[in-house]
Protein backbone atom coordinates (compact mmCIF):
# COMPACT_ATOMS: atom_id res chain seq x y z
CA UNK A 1 0.00 0.00 0.00
CA UNK A 2 1.50 3.25 -1.31
CA UNK A 3 1.08 6.33 1.23
CA UNK A 4 2.33 10.12 1.16
CA UNK A 5 5.46 9.42 2.74
CA UNK A 6 6.31 6.27 0.42
CA UNK A 7 5.37 7.85 -2.68
CA UNK A 8 7.51 11.26 -1.80
CA UNK A 9 10.79 9.18 -0.81
CA UNK A 10 9.96 7.16 -4.56
CA UNK A 11 9.56 10.35 -6.49
CA UNK A 12 12.86 11.58 -5.17
CA UNK A 13 14.64 8.33 -5.69
CA UNK A 14 13.28 8.11 -9.53
CA UNK A 15 13.48 11.37 -10.27
CA UNK A 16 16.87 11.67 -8.55
CA UNK A 17 18.46 9.36 -10.71
CA UNK A 18 16.76 10.68 -14.12
CA UNK A 19 17.63 13.82 -13.77
CA UNK A 20 21.61 13.10 -12.08
CA UNK A 21 21.71 10.78 -15.68
CA UNK A 22 20.37 13.99 -17.44
CA UNK A 23 23.05 16.34 -16.39
CA UNK A 24 25.72 14.69 -14.62
CA UNK A 25 26.82 11.90 -16.46
CA UNK A 26 28.27 11.51 -19.74
CA UNK A 27 27.40 7.94 -20.80
CA UNK A 28 30.72 7.46 -22.63
CA UNK A 29 33.29 7.85 -19.38
CA UNK A 30 30.72 5.95 -17.44
CA UNK A 31 32.22 2.60 -17.36
CA UNK A 32 30.67 -0.32 -19.91
CA UNK A 33 30.60 -2.91 -16.64
CA UNK A 34 28.97 -0.70 -14.56
CA UNK A 35 26.67 0.05 -17.18
CA UNK A 36 25.70 -3.58 -18.45
CA UNK A 37 25.08 -3.58 -14.17
CA UNK A 38 22.52 -0.88 -14.34
CA UNK A 39 20.58 -1.94 -17.51
CA UNK A 40 20.60 -5.72 -16.29
CA UNK A 41 19.47 -4.97 -12.47
CA UNK A 42 15.35 -3.53 -13.30
CA UNK A 43 15.21 -6.87 -15.29
CA UNK A 44 16.49 -8.98 -12.23
CA UNK A 45 14.15 -7.52 -9.98
CA UNK A 46 11.42 -7.15 -12.14
CA UNK A 47 11.95 -11.13 -13.19
CA UNK A 48 11.96 -12.05 -9.56
CA UNK A 49 8.62 -9.64 -8.79
CA UNK A 50 6.56 -11.43 -11.51
CA UNK A 51 7.71 -15.10 -10.34
CA UNK A 52 6.80 -13.93 -6.99
CA UNK A 53 3.62 -12.26 -7.80
CA UNK A 54 2.45 -15.20 -10.00
CA UNK A 55 3.35 -18.26 -8.12
CA UNK A 56 3.60 -17.55 -4.75
CA UNK A 57 0.58 -17.08 -1.90
CA UNK A 58 1.27 -16.66 2.02
CA UNK A 59 4.83 -16.74 1.97
CA UNK A 60 4.44 -20.46 -0.11
CA UNK A 61 4.53 -21.60 -3.46
CA UNK A 62 1.28 -21.79 -5.14
CA UNK A 63 0.66 -22.92 -8.46
CA UNK A 64 -2.93 -21.74 -9.58
CA UNK A 65 -5.19 -19.87 -12.54
CA UNK A 66 -2.31 -16.66 -11.85
CA UNK A 67 0.42 -19.13 -13.66
CA UNK A 68 -2.18 -20.23 -16.43
CA UNK A 69 -2.76 -16.20 -17.41
CA UNK A 70 0.87 -15.37 -16.70
CA UNK A 71 1.27 -18.23 -19.55
CA UNK A 72 -1.37 -16.25 -21.72
CA UNK A 73 0.99 -13.43 -21.44
CA UNK A 74 4.05 -15.00 -21.99
CA UNK A 75 2.65 -16.19 -25.62
CA UNK A 76 1.33 -12.24 -26.46
CA UNK A 77 4.70 -11.20 -25.71
CA UNK A 78 6.30 -13.62 -27.62
CA UNK A 79 3.81 -13.03 -30.81
CA UNK A 80 4.49 -9.16 -30.29
CA UNK A 81 1.05 -8.34 -29.49
CA UNK A 82 0.07 -5.12 -28.12
CA UNK A 83 0.31 -4.36 -24.46
CA UNK A 84 -3.28 -4.36 -24.05
CA UNK A 85 -4.43 -7.45 -25.74
CA UNK A 86 -1.54 -9.06 -23.52
CA UNK A 87 -3.03 -8.16 -20.27
CA UNK A 88 -6.47 -8.90 -21.01
CA UNK A 89 -5.79 -12.32 -22.30
CA UNK A 90 -3.85 -12.99 -18.70
CA UNK A 91 -6.45 -11.53 -16.57
CA UNK A 92 -9.52 -13.43 -18.66
CA UNK A 93 -7.61 -16.75 -18.35
CA UNK A 94 -7.32 -16.73 -14.64
CA UNK A 95 -10.61 -15.16 -14.21
CA UNK A 96 -12.22 -17.98 -16.89
CA UNK A 97 -10.30 -20.65 -14.75
CA UNK A 98 -11.42 -19.57 -11.41
CA UNK A 99 -15.06 -19.24 -12.81
CA UNK A 100 -15.35 -22.91 -14.31
CA UNK A 101 -12.88 -24.68 -11.42
CA UNK B 1 22.32 -0.81 -23.91
CA UNK B 2 21.56 -3.17 -26.34
CA UNK B 3 17.47 -2.21 -25.90
CA UNK B 4 18.36 1.02 -27.48
CA UNK B 5 18.44 1.19 -30.98
CA UNK B 6 20.77 4.02 -32.74
CA UNK B 7 20.51 3.15 -36.61
CA UNK B 8 21.12 6.03 -38.71
CA UNK B 9 18.16 5.99 -41.12
CA UNK B 10 15.41 8.61 -40.77
CA UNK B 11 12.60 7.40 -39.23
CA UNK B 12 10.50 10.43 -38.12
CA UNK B 13 8.20 9.42 -35.33
CA UNK B 14 5.01 8.92 -36.65
CA UNK B 15 1.69 9.40 -36.25
CA UNK B 16 1.09 5.17 -36.08
CA UNK B 17 3.90 5.53 -33.23
CA UNK B 18 1.96 8.01 -30.99
CA UNK B 19 -1.46 6.36 -31.45
CA UNK B 20 0.55 3.21 -30.23
CA UNK B 21 2.22 4.81 -27.21
CA UNK B 22 -0.96 6.78 -25.85
CA UNK B 23 -3.47 2.80 -26.22
CA UNK B 24 -0.52 1.33 -24.35
CA UNK B 25 0.05 3.62 -21.62
CA UNK B 26 -3.42 4.49 -21.47
CA UNK B 27 -4.36 0.81 -20.37
CA UNK B 28 -1.21 0.39 -18.44
CA UNK B 29 -2.02 3.37 -16.35
CA UNK B 30 -5.90 1.59 -16.26
CA UNK B 31 -4.29 -1.45 -14.91
CA UNK B 32 -1.95 0.32 -12.67
CA UNK B 33 -4.19 2.51 -10.75
CA UNK B 34 -7.07 -0.36 -10.27
CA UNK B 35 -4.71 -2.51 -8.70
CA UNK B 36 -3.32 -0.17 -6.40
CA UNK B 37 -6.65 1.08 -5.09
CA UNK B 38 -7.90 -2.58 -4.85
CA UNK B 39 -4.55 -2.97 -2.61
CA UNK B 40 -5.68 -0.20 -0.14
CA UNK B 41 -4.17 2.50 -1.58
CA UNK B 42 -6.09 6.17 -1.30
CA UNK B 43 -6.49 6.85 -5.02
CA UNK B 44 -5.35 10.17 -4.25
CA UNK B 45 -1.98 9.08 -3.34
CA UNK B 46 -2.45 6.57 -6.35
CA UNK B 47 -2.80 9.78 -8.59
CA UNK B 48 0.00 11.69 -6.72
CA UNK B 49 2.05 8.93 -7.57
CA UNK B 50 1.29 8.77 -11.08
CA UNK B 51 2.28 12.16 -11.48
CA UNK B 52 5.49 12.72 -9.75
CA UNK B 53 7.01 8.98 -9.24
CA UNK B 54 6.44 8.94 -13.19
CA UNK B 55 7.16 5.47 -13.44
CA UNK B 56 4.93 2.81 -13.07
CA UNK B 57 7.39 -0.19 -12.70
CA UNK B 58 8.49 1.69 -9.32
CA UNK B 59 5.34 1.77 -7.65
CA UNK B 60 4.65 -1.40 -8.85
CA UNK B 61 7.75 -3.31 -7.75
CA UNK B 62 7.16 -1.25 -4.31
CA UNK B 63 3.55 -2.69 -4.08
CA UNK B 64 4.75 -6.30 -4.79
CA UNK B 65 7.57 -5.97 -1.78
CA UNK B 66 5.03 -4.75 0.45
CA UNK B 67 2.17 -7.18 -0.56
CA UNK B 68 4.51 -9.71 -0.14
CA UNK B 69 5.37 -8.81 3.68
CA UNK B 70 8.09 -7.00 2.53
CA UNK B 71 9.74 -3.60 5.11
CA UNK B 72 8.79 -0.15 3.73
CA UNK B 73 12.93 -0.03 4.13
CA UNK B 74 12.82 -3.20 1.11
CA UNK B 75 9.84 -1.78 -0.93
CA UNK B 76 11.34 1.67 -1.33
CA UNK B 77 14.63 0.41 -2.22
CA UNK B 78 13.25 -2.21 -4.49
CA UNK B 79 10.93 1.06 -6.51
CA UNK B 80 14.19 2.93 -6.97
CA UNK B 81 16.41 0.07 -8.00
CA UNK B 82 14.16 -0.60 -10.42
CA UNK B 83 14.57 3.02 -12.04
CA UNK B 84 18.18 2.87 -12.53
CA UNK B 85 17.90 2.38 -16.47
CA UNK B 86 15.58 5.75 -16.61
CA UNK B 87 19.19 7.28 -15.39
CA UNK B 88 20.88 5.43 -18.08
CA UNK B 89 18.19 6.90 -20.56
CA UNK B 90 18.86 10.32 -19.69
CA UNK B 91 22.45 10.35 -19.69
CA UNK B 92 22.25 8.66 -23.32
CA UNK B 93 20.23 10.71 -24.69
CA UNK B 94 20.40 14.48 -22.58
CA UNK B 95 23.38 15.91 -24.67
CA UNK B 96 21.84 15.53 -27.71
CA UNK B 97 18.35 17.37 -26.19
CA UNK B 98 19.67 20.88 -25.19
CA UNK B 99 22.73 22.63 -24.05
CA UNK B 100 21.30 23.78 -20.85
CA UNK B 101 21.46 21.73 -18.26
CA UNK B 102 18.23 22.90 -16.15
CA UNK B 103 16.53 21.92 -19.69
CA UNK B 104 17.67 18.70 -19.72
CA UNK B 105 16.98 17.81 -16.12
CA UNK B 106 13.69 18.78 -16.31
CA UNK B 107 12.53 16.98 -19.27
CA UNK B 108 14.59 13.78 -17.82
CA UNK B 109 10.96 13.45 -16.11
CA UNK B 110 9.48 12.13 -19.49
CA UNK B 111 12.29 9.37 -19.88
CA UNK B 112 10.35 6.06 -20.34
CA UNK B 113 11.91 3.62 -22.19
CA UNK B 114 10.04 3.98 -25.38
CA UNK B 115 10.49 8.13 -25.85
CA UNK B 116 13.89 7.83 -25.50
CA UNK B 117 14.30 4.70 -27.91
CA UNK B 118 12.37 6.97 -30.47
CA UNK B 119 14.44 10.22 -30.13
CA UNK B 120 17.43 8.30 -30.65
CA UNK B 121 16.66 6.69 -33.49
CA UNK B 122 16.90 10.18 -35.40
CA UNK B 123 19.71 10.77 -37.34
CA UNK B 124 20.20 15.06 -36.00
CA UNK B 125 19.74 16.63 -32.89
CA UNK B 126 16.98 18.80 -33.66
CA UNK B 127 14.47 15.95 -35.07
CA UNK B 128 15.56 13.86 -32.02
CA UNK B 129 14.42 16.79 -29.65
CA UNK B 130 11.08 16.79 -31.32
CA UNK B 131 10.60 12.98 -30.70
CA UNK B 132 11.49 13.11 -27.28
CA UNK B 133 9.05 15.84 -26.74
CA UNK B 134 6.63 14.21 -28.52
CA UNK B 135 6.47 10.55 -27.47
CA UNK B 136 7.11 11.91 -23.65
CA UNK B 137 3.74 13.75 -24.21
CA UNK B 138 2.07 10.77 -26.09
CA UNK B 139 2.87 8.73 -23.41
CA UNK B 140 2.42 10.58 -20.27
CA UNK B 141 -0.80 12.26 -21.12
CA UNK B 142 -2.48 9.14 -21.99
CA UNK B 143 -1.06 7.83 -18.80
CA UNK B 144 -1.83 10.34 -16.30
CA UNK B 145 -5.43 10.94 -17.52
CA UNK B 146 -6.01 6.80 -16.80
CA UNK B 147 -4.61 6.90 -13.42
CA UNK B 148 -6.67 9.59 -13.30
CA UNK B 149 -9.84 7.11 -14.18
CA UNK B 150 -8.39 4.25 -12.88
CA UNK B 151 -8.48 5.02 -9.22
CA UNK B 152 -11.54 6.89 -9.38
CA UNK B 153 -13.36 3.31 -10.80
CA UNK B 154 -11.34 1.39 -9.17
CA UNK B 155 -13.51 1.02 -6.02
CA UNK B 156 -17.14 0.23 -7.91
CA UNK B 157 -15.24 -3.14 -9.61
CA UNK B 158 -15.92 -5.59 -7.08
CA UNK B 159 -14.55 -8.82 -6.81
CA UNK B 160 -11.25 -7.70 -8.59
CA UNK B 161 -9.85 -11.46 -7.95
CA UNK B 162 -12.70 -12.86 -9.63
CA UNK B 163 -11.86 -10.85 -12.75
CA UNK B 164 -8.06 -11.94 -12.77
CA UNK B 165 -6.75 -8.71 -11.75
CA UNK B 166 -4.07 -10.26 -9.71
CA UNK B 167 -2.53 -11.64 -12.94
CA UNK B 168 -2.52 -7.95 -14.36
CA UNK B 169 0.88 -7.16 -12.73
CA UNK B 170 2.74 -9.83 -13.14
CA UNK B 171 1.46 -9.95 -17.13
CA UNK B 172 2.19 -6.18 -17.48
CA UNK B 173 5.73 -6.40 -15.86
CA UNK B 174 6.67 -9.54 -18.06
CA UNK B 175 5.45 -7.15 -20.79
CA UNK B 176 7.65 -4.74 -20.36
CA UNK B 177 10.84 -6.79 -19.69
CA UNK B 178 10.15 -9.39 -22.88
CA UNK B 179 12.56 -7.27 -25.15
CA UNK B 180 15.41 -7.93 -23.09
CA UNK B 181 14.46 -11.86 -22.81
CA UNK B 182 15.12 -11.77 -26.69
CA UNK B 183 19.01 -11.12 -25.53
CA UNK B 184 20.49 -14.41 -24.02
CA UNK B 185 22.37 -12.56 -21.24
CA UNK B 186 18.66 -11.12 -20.51
CA UNK B 187 17.20 -14.82 -20.20
CA UNK B 188 20.03 -16.00 -18.18
CA UNK B 189 19.63 -13.03 -15.48
CA UNK B 190 15.98 -13.31 -15.07
CA UNK B 191 15.62 -17.16 -15.03
CA UNK B 192 18.67 -16.85 -12.10
CA UNK B 193 16.50 -14.00 -10.35
CA UNK B 194 13.49 -16.02 -10.65
CA UNK B 195 15.32 -19.28 -9.13
CA UNK B 196 17.59 -17.11 -6.88
CA UNK B 197 13.85 -15.41 -5.36
CA UNK B 198 11.60 -18.73 -5.38
CA UNK B 199 14.16 -20.48 -3.30
CA UNK B 200 14.13 -17.84 -0.67
CA UNK B 201 10.20 -17.96 -0.34
CA UNK B 202 8.95 -18.65 3.07
CA UNK B 203 12.68 -18.84 4.19
CA UNK B 204 13.21 -15.48 4.03
CA UNK B 205 11.13 -12.12 5.63
CA UNK B 206 9.46 -10.75 2.73
CA UNK B 207 11.33 -8.52 0.49
CA UNK B 208 14.19 -10.11 0.43
CA UNK B 209 13.67 -12.92 -1.92
CA UNK B 210 13.18 -9.78 -5.00
CA UNK B 211 16.45 -7.88 -3.84
CA UNK B 212 18.21 -10.92 -4.06
CA UNK B 213 16.80 -11.90 -7.53
CA UNK B 214 18.15 -8.38 -8.29
CA UNK B 215 21.65 -9.47 -7.36
CA UNK B 216 21.35 -11.96 -10.54
CA UNK B 217 22.00 -8.37 -12.24
CA UNK B 218 25.59 -9.00 -11.44
CA UNK B 219 25.78 -11.90 -13.67
CA UNK B 220 26.25 -9.13 -16.55
CA UNK B 221 30.18 -9.17 -14.92
CA UNK B 222 30.77 -12.26 -15.96
CA UNK B 223 32.62 -12.99 -19.58
CA UNK B 224 30.39 -15.95 -20.15
CA UNK B 225 27.21 -14.56 -19.66
CA UNK B 226 27.87 -11.96 -22.35
CA UNK B 227 30.20 -13.69 -24.44
CA UNK B 228 26.62 -15.85 -24.58
CA UNK B 229 25.02 -13.25 -26.67
CA UNK B 230 27.95 -13.08 -29.07
CA UNK B 231 28.25 -16.43 -29.50
CA UNK B 232 24.02 -16.77 -30.49
CA UNK B 233 24.52 -13.48 -32.88
CA UNK B 234 26.85 -15.33 -34.62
Amino acid sequence: MLTWTTVALLAVGVYGQRALGAIAVDPTKLHARLQRVLTALPLAIISAVIALQAVTSDRAITIDARAAGLAAAALCAWRRLPLLVTVLAAAGTTATLRAIT
Amino acid sequence: MADLSTTTQKLQFSNGDAATLAVTYFTAGLAVSVLHVTQGTDPLVVIAAAFIVNSATSTLAFAAVATTGGSTAAAVLSGWMVATRFGLFAAALGPRLWPQRWKRALAAHMAFDPSVALALREANDDEARQAFVRAGLWLCVPWWTSAIVGALIAERLGDTDALGFDVILPALLLAIVWPQLRERSGRIVAATAVVAALALVGITPGGVPELVGGAAALLVLTDRVTQADRVARC
